[in-house]
């Protein structure tokens, strides 16, 4: 069976912030054997979480709004590798990409468990992808200080959606091809090719 | 506006809005506080704000007119709701394209489900970073943790942020010691909470569907 890459692309507006980036990935991923779904989020209608928790307690599993939301929910299940990519905003993610992370929440389950020492949700599914998330900044270099508040954000956010390993990296707009290539590369954990 | 009167500014980021969200009713007592103490204010939801031209308008209108911008969210996976972020995106676009010269001070609230405080921290750090960008001066970043009501610890530290809110000085770190410790052992939220969400469920009828994995893998 082919591996499956869901990427979230979370660039704003035109999508200028994010094309190439994306565009690299979804080459880097595709010549090392995945199958990618790419879903450029701002062409997307997602409408924002209500916070009911209805996913869970009404329709366990499935969030109560009928949108495109439910579908990259399920295909986060169905997924091996979760790609987030997004603009960096605030040393986070941007609201396009946020609008569908916020929609993740029916693949949890409502139960409190402990992990490490802190309350967390309990898993519904067995598996789950491992997440990768991309950061472009507007300008270079990039902020160490952003750097690390986006991976910390990253880790965080693969503890309470249980991927079994996470990964992060901050690119910036203005470096050259070939080390954004092989940043990338690294990231994915795929060959970075004869562009490097 | 004249010297003698503070505006304060009260954005709340949670799809419950103004009304009924944890987050507003946590930041409405120090609205209500600096009201007492001469202040004005305005409130704005920012699910709805950021949906409509009007609403976008409003706010940075808003924006421009505050001393102080209290703002008040939940946690969402570690972040903000989306829409939340969108507001925030398009204050710090416009800040600075426009070059605005004020910096009105920003204070941010934000309350989590899970029963420790410190799991805002990341997204406190996110705020932090945002005011930097906006232009604004970063005040303080309290957090509350989940489990039950509005404690009394909580209120008080509302309390103490208001008066240092209003007499500009620097917030005192007795807010931080009154928030900080969870609100209950983690073993007895978990066990509570479990029940709750069992409870809840069967309202709907759905107790027994609890765990359905309705987009389980072919494979799996
Ligand atoms: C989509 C979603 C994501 C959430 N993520 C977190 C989280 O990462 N950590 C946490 O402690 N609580 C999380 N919560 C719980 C809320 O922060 C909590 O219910 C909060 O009190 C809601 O406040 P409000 O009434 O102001 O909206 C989440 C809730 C929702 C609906």
């Amino acid at each position: 069976m082919d591996r499956e890459a869901l990427l979230l692309d979370g660039g704003r507006d035109d999508g200028d912030e994010t094309r190439d980036t994306a565009a690299l990935a979804v080459e880097l991923l595709g010549a090392d054997g995945w199958r990618v779904t790419h879903l450029a989020l701002r062409e997307i209608e997602i409408a924002p979480c209500f916070g009911c928790f209805g996913c869970w307690v009404r329709t366990p599993g499935v969030c109560v709004i009928d949108d495109a939301g439910r579908d990259v929910a399920r295909r986060m299940v169905q997924s091996d590798l979760l790609v987030y990519l997004t603009p960096l905003t605030f040393g986070g993610y941007s609201s396009e990409l946020k609008k569908a992370v916020d929609r993740l929440i029916p693949n949890i389950l409502p139960f409190f468990q402990s992990i490490d020492g802190e309350v967390h949700h309990v898993k519904r599914y067995e598996r789950y992808p491992r997440l990768v998330a991309i950061g472009v900044a507007p300008s270079g270099p990039v902020d160490p200080e952003d750097e690390e508040l986006f991976e910390t954000l990253v880790h965080r956010n693969a503890i309470n959606y249980r991927a079994p390993s996470a990964a992060a990296c901050v690119i910036a707009a203005s470096d050259d091809d070939a080390v954004r290539r092989d940043r990338i590369a690294r990231v994915l954990e795929v060959d970075a090719g004869g562009g490097s | 506006m004249s010297d003698a009167t503070k505006h304060v500014v009260l954005l709340v980021g949670s799809p419950k809005g103004l009304e009924k969200s944890r987050s507003s009713r946590l930041a409405r007592p120090v609205v209500d506080g600096l009201e007492r103490r001469g202040w004005t204010s305005e409130s704005l939801h920012l699910h709805a704000e950021v949906a409509t031209e009007e609403g976008r308008e409003r706010l940075l209108g808003a924006v421009d007119r505050a001393d102080l911008i209290l703002f008040a969210a939940p946690l969402y996976v570690d972040s903000l709701p989306a829409p939340a972020i969108r507001g925030l995106e398009l204050i710090a676009a416009r800040q600075r394209t426009d070059g605005v010269e004020r910096a009105p001070r920003f204070v941010s609230i934000l309350c989590c489900g899970f029963v420790e405080p410190s799991q805002n921290d990341t997204c406190q750090r996110i705020l932090q970073r945002f005011a930097d960008q906006a232009g604004f001066e970063w005040v303080t970043g309290v957090s509350l943790g989940g489990g039950g009501p509005i404690s009394k610890r909580a209120r008080s530290a509302l309390g103490i942020l208001t008066e240092a809110l209003d007499l500009e000085i620097l917030v005192p770190d007795e807010v931080d010691r009154l928030t900080r410790k969870p609100a209950m052992p983690r073993w007895l939220y978990i066990i509570g909470g479990n029940v709750m969400w069992r409870r809840w469920a069967k309202e709907y009828d759905a107790r027994d569907r609890l765990r359905d994995r309705p987009y389980r893998r072919p494979d799996s």
